[in-house]
Formats: C-alpha cells, sequence, structure tokens
C-alpha cells in the first residue's frame, strides 16, 4: 500500500497549478500506485476566512463515491482569526476532517503564540494530528507578493516543546533538519511524523538511523512539488540502508499507525 | 511517467476505511490500484548528468558516484568553479582543475570533465584550456567572476567554437521581488546576457544552468526561447511541478538537458513526474547532451 501524507488541491495565486483538483490529482495517484492521500486546501492558506475551503474541500470529497475512499482531508485553522474553536468543532464533527493544518508563516502568529497552543491542545485533546510544513514553495522564484520567510526543523520545535504530547506531522523539509541533542531527543521521543518531499531529505537512510526509521513516510507536497521525487527518496534506499519491511513502513505502515487506521 | 511501469500486486481499497461513508454508499466502490515498479522505470533510461560538481556542499567522487549508481546515471559531466567572491586568481582555477584532472583519471567510464577559468587572465586561461584539454575534458565550466556577455570572454568563445565544446554557465536566484536575490554580485550573468552572446556567436554552444536553482524558471525560460544555441539544463533543487513541462513548451525538447547539480532525486523524479513522450525523455536524459559530445568524438556508445 502507498499513502501520500502530503498533498493538496486548490488554487496557488502566483503560480499555474496541474494536478490540482480530485479528477487529476486521482489520476496522478493511480501512474505512480497511490492509494490514498492525506489532502487539505491551498485556498485555505489564502481565504482570510479559511472555513470556506474547508467547506469546498468537504463537499469536492462528497461529489464522488470513489474520492471519499481516497482522500483523508484536513482541515485549515487559523487561531487568531475570530470563531476559529467554532471552525474546528465543526470540521471535525461535521466535515469529517482527520487532522488540522496550520501555516502560521502565512496568517501572521508564531507557532508559541497562545491561541495556536490552545488548538493545538485541542486537537491532541480529540486524538488527532497536527500537520505544520517548513515552506510551501521555494521562496527565491515566488512572488513579489508572496512571504519571503521559511522554517528548518529546529523553527517547529517550540510547538513541540510546548506540547510534547501531541501528534505532529512536519511535512516538507526544505531547510536544514539538524537539531541540537536536546531536541533531537524530544523529537525522538514524541509522536512526530515526517514526509519524504522536501530537498533536504538528501540522506534518507541517514535520517532514519538519526531520528528513527518510524518516523517517516512517503509525502509529495503535490501538486506544488513535483509527484515522484518523495517516492523516489523511498524506492531507491539501498538494502543496507532500508529492507522492504521498512521500506513498507515508509510506504504507508508508518503513517497507518499514526493515524491509527 | 511513461505509462506502463504497472505490475502485479493490485490492492483493493475502499473497505470503509477513512470512515466518512454509511454501510449502503459502500456498494461497488472498492477500486483496484496497480502497484508501480518506480525503480525499473527510472533504471530504464540512460543518463547524463550535464551539471555536476566535484567539492561543493561536500561533494566526493564517491558521495557523486553513490548518488548516479542509485538512481542509474551512467555518466556525471563534473567541474569545480571557484569559490563565490573569489579574486579568481589562475592558481585558484589551476587547483580548481586539478581536482578534476584527478577525478577523471580515477574514473574515466563515468565522469566527463569540464574546467573553469578567468578571462581576466587571458594568457594563463589559454594555457588552462590546453592543459585541460590535453586531459581529455569536453567542456567549460564557469561562474560569476565575469558576466558571460563581456568582451574579455570573446577570445575563449572563439576558442570553444574552434573546439566545438559547449560552454556552462551559472545562473543567478531570485526575481522573486523584481530584482535578482541582493547576494548576487554584479557579474553575474542573467538570462538577458546569455541570448545578447548567444545571437553575437551563433556557432558557440551555451548551456544555461540550474532552471531549479531558484531562479524564475518560468521567466529564464521565456528569455531563451529564440537563442537556438543555448541550451538550458533542468538542474536544481527546487523541484517544482511543471517546470518541465513549461520548459518543454518554451526551449523545446531538443535544447533541454538532464542534470542534477547535486540535487540527485530531484533531478531524475521531475524528469520522471513530468508529462512528456518516451522519446523526449530520452532527449532529454541522455540523447542530448550525447549528441553535444558527438562533435568531439566523446560520446558514450
Amino acid at each position: 500500500m502507498l499513502i501520500d501524507s502530503n498533498a493538496y488541491i486548490g488554487h496557488w495565486p502566483f503560480l499555474q497549478l496541474k494536478y490540482n483538483n480530485f479528477p487529476a490529482l486521482s489520476e496522478r495517484m493511480e501512474e505512480f500506485g497511490t492509494d490514498i492521500s492525506l489532502v487539505s486546501s491551498l485556498n485555505g492558506i489564502f481565504y482570510k476566512n479559511t472555513q470556506f475551503a474547508n467547506e469546498e474541500l468537504y463537499g469536492e470529497i462528497r461529489s464522488k463515491r470513489a474520492y471519499q475512499d481516497r482522500f483523508i482531508p484536513f482541515a485549515v485553522i487559523n487561531p487568531i482569526y475570530n470563531g476559529w474553536q467554532g471552525d474546528f468543532e465543526t470540521s471535525i464533527t461535521k466535515l469529517g476532517m482527520k487532522g488540522i493544518r496550520l501555516h502560521p508563516i502565512y496568517h501572521g502568529y508564531e507557532l508559541d503564540n497562545p491561541a495556536c497552543i490552545e488548538l493545538v491542545k485541542m486537537t491532541r485533546d480529540r486524538g488527532l494530528p497536527i500537520a505544520l510544513s517548513l515552506r510551501m514553495v521555494d521562496t527565491r522564484p515566488s512572488s513579489w507578493l508572496d512571504v519571503e520567510k521559511e522554517w528548518s526543523l529546529a523553527s517547529v520545535m517550540p510547538i513541540i516543546r510546548a506540547v510534547p504530547d501531541a501528534k505532529f506531522m512536519i511535512l516538507n523539509l526544505a531547510n536544514s533538519v539538524v537539531l541540537d541533542e536536546k531536541d533531537t531527543s524530544l523529537l525522538r521521543k514524541s509522536n512526530v511524523i515526517m514526509d519524504t518531499s522536501g530537498r533536504n531529505v538528501l540522506d534518507l537512510g541517514g535520517l532514519l538511523k538519526t531520528y528513527g526509521t518510524e518516523k517517516f513516510c512517503f509525502g509529495t507536497h503535490s501538486p506544488v512539488l513535483d509527484y515522484c521525487t518523495g517516492l523516489l527518496r523511498i524506492e531507491s534506499l539501498r538494502n543496507d540502508e532500508a529492507d522492504e519491511n521498512t521500506k513498507d513502513m515508509l510506504r504507508a505502515g508508518n503513517l497507518r499507525r499514526f493515524l491509527g487506521m | 511517467m511513461g505509462g506502463t511501469v504497472a505490475s502485479a500486486a493490485g490492492i483493493l481499497i475502499g473497505s470503509g476505511l477513512l470512515g466518512f461513508r454509511r454501510k449502503e454508499e459502500m456498494e461497488g466502490a472498492s477500486i483496484v490500484i496497480k502497484k508501480v515498479d518506480l525503480m525499473a522505470e527510472v533504471k530504464k533510461y540512460r543518463k547524463i548528468d550535464s551539471h555536476a560538481h566535484f567539492g561543493l556542499a561536500g561533494a566526493t567522487n564517491l558521495s557523486n558516484l553513490n548518488y548516479a549508481d542509485r538512481l542509474g546515471i551512467d555518466r556525471l559531466v563534473i567541474s569545480k568553479p571557484m569559490a563565490p567572491g573569489s579574486k579568481g586568481l589562475p592558481e585558484e582555477f589551476r587547483a580548481c582543475n586539478d581536482a578534476i584532472i584527478s577525478a577523471v583519471k580515477q574514473y574515466p567510464d563515468r565522469f566527463f570533465g569540464q574546467l573553469t577559468l578567468n578571462p581576466t587572465y587571458r594568457t594563463e586561461s589559454f594555457e588552462e584550456i590546453k592543459r585541460c584539454v590535453d586531459h581529455g575534458f569536453t567542456g567549460m565550466k564557469l561562474y560569476n567572476h565575469v558576466k558571460i556577455n563581456s568582451p574579455l570572454f570573446y577570445p575563449i568563445i572563439e576558442k570553444f567554437i574552434d573546439l566545438k565544446m559547449i560552454i556552462l554557465m551559472h545562473s543567478p536566484i531570485g526575481k522573486a521581488r523584481i530584482k535578482y536575490n541582493p547576494r548576487e554580485p554584479l557579474n553575474i550573468s542573467i538570462p538577458e546576457d546569455f541570448v545578447d552572446i548567444a545571437k553575437r556567436y551563433p556557432e558557440a554552444m551555451f548551456q544555461f544552468a540550474h532552471t531549479a536553482g531558484g531562479i524564475d524558471w518560468e521567466d529564464a525560460c521565456k528569455a531563451l526561447q529564440h537563442s537556438p544555441n543555448v541550451y538550458v539544463d533542468l538542474s536544481g533543487s527546487n523541484n517544482i511541478a511543471n517546470m518541465v513541462e513549461f520548459a518543454l513548451r518554451y526551449i523545446g525538447e531538443d535544447r533541454l538537458l538532464f542534470g542534477c547539480d547535486s540535487s540527485f532525486y530531484q533531478g531524475v523524479g521531475h524528469l520522471i513526474s513530468a508529462k512528456m513522450t518516451e522519446a523526449q525523455r530520452k532527449k532529454i536524459f541522455f540523447e542530448n547532451y550525447n549528441n553535444i559530445l558527438r562533435k568531439i568524438g566523446k560520446h558514450v556508445d
């Protein structure tokens, strides 16, 4: 089985995207053998009221029976925008969202914002994961209207320290993945999973040793990044880096365990 | 992807795994997803990495070959550029070229060597061209010490026309905010400089470096679309979706080159991911660069 932990539908304002709707994403999944994708709405990054994006995602998934088998939706919640507690509740209880996506760089808050910590604790209490992406696009060639900030792995550690018993997905490891000894130890102990889409997954074999084989899973960051590279990092691992059982865990097993599927 | 990579072992889903649906909604909803052998697809293409380095970001001969073997890359065109911000003195470019001479000598069946130089030092540069060509080098890789369309380069380019060898020139990052990244030096070669020099020397072969290296790739491809003697390599870390298809539209299948610039997974991955014909993928992965090497009789059989 193959599960993509990091996919989107929706639009990016500065770039024409393809495969950014369910029919097109389904086609890509079939080409590469992906059974299921965790998906959230890119529109949720740009709508001031993110709940409209969550409702759109829900509507799209409900539009075709097959989509309900193949897509696991995550809600985009902005904890500094009024009404977010209700949006969270509705998303979880009525829209079938199985986790939340935070976009602090785009929504204008820091991870140690008390409202963010409150949202993470609420999500933890429901047993659901919180997904964070180190960046959405490479800021170098993006638009003059886009944000200039990107994160490293160390940037997300404050929220893990603040709510160490929550479940975190850290996606698109585009920048440094080096942590100091204390944070390395914390990350290893925490319920964290990271995807393989980011450019700094240069040596997946080494990362498996550093953080643990259970800490990684397949992710594409599609349709922003190409569909193949995140999978290539897993499939090209040598036997002395990952045996077939470990590769199966990276393809789907680790994520299934993480999500309680 | 090529489209014929499906193998056995389909997996049935549709068991209500995701918890959305009522029981009565689930009838007949199962989908068979065919397992794909990605590495078989990757390894069926011969590959020449048109943009590889020794000594950058810790790259060694063995680390380059480790990635190459993993991803089925037959040959790498390697160079060692001078350090950013250096004076580009002759002793510096000679030392860079020494490292490549040694690499090619050690792995003659895997590496093609490219020399570097600084045209500010004309005599020493010509001596270096002769020394490196005598060692079997196949081209030149330049960094940001002098613009590609500077008159200082004219005699060097004329020499490379005679040699029938390609000139790979670095390109900048940025243009996200109208202008290039502030860390770029004044002498960085921008796409318009390539257009200018390619027009001045239509017999020369230029290689525009790394569309995935952080430049505004759409802007660059549109600038270079009418420069038939500028090849464009797709190397770099920014494997943004659709870059390859966009480059195909504006540059065309005969002028695009596979390359990694040390981002090996992205270099291979975005070419496998891109929608194109089998023939186009073969050209970009291998044939286009091999045809460049064919001009000097150094092509791969």
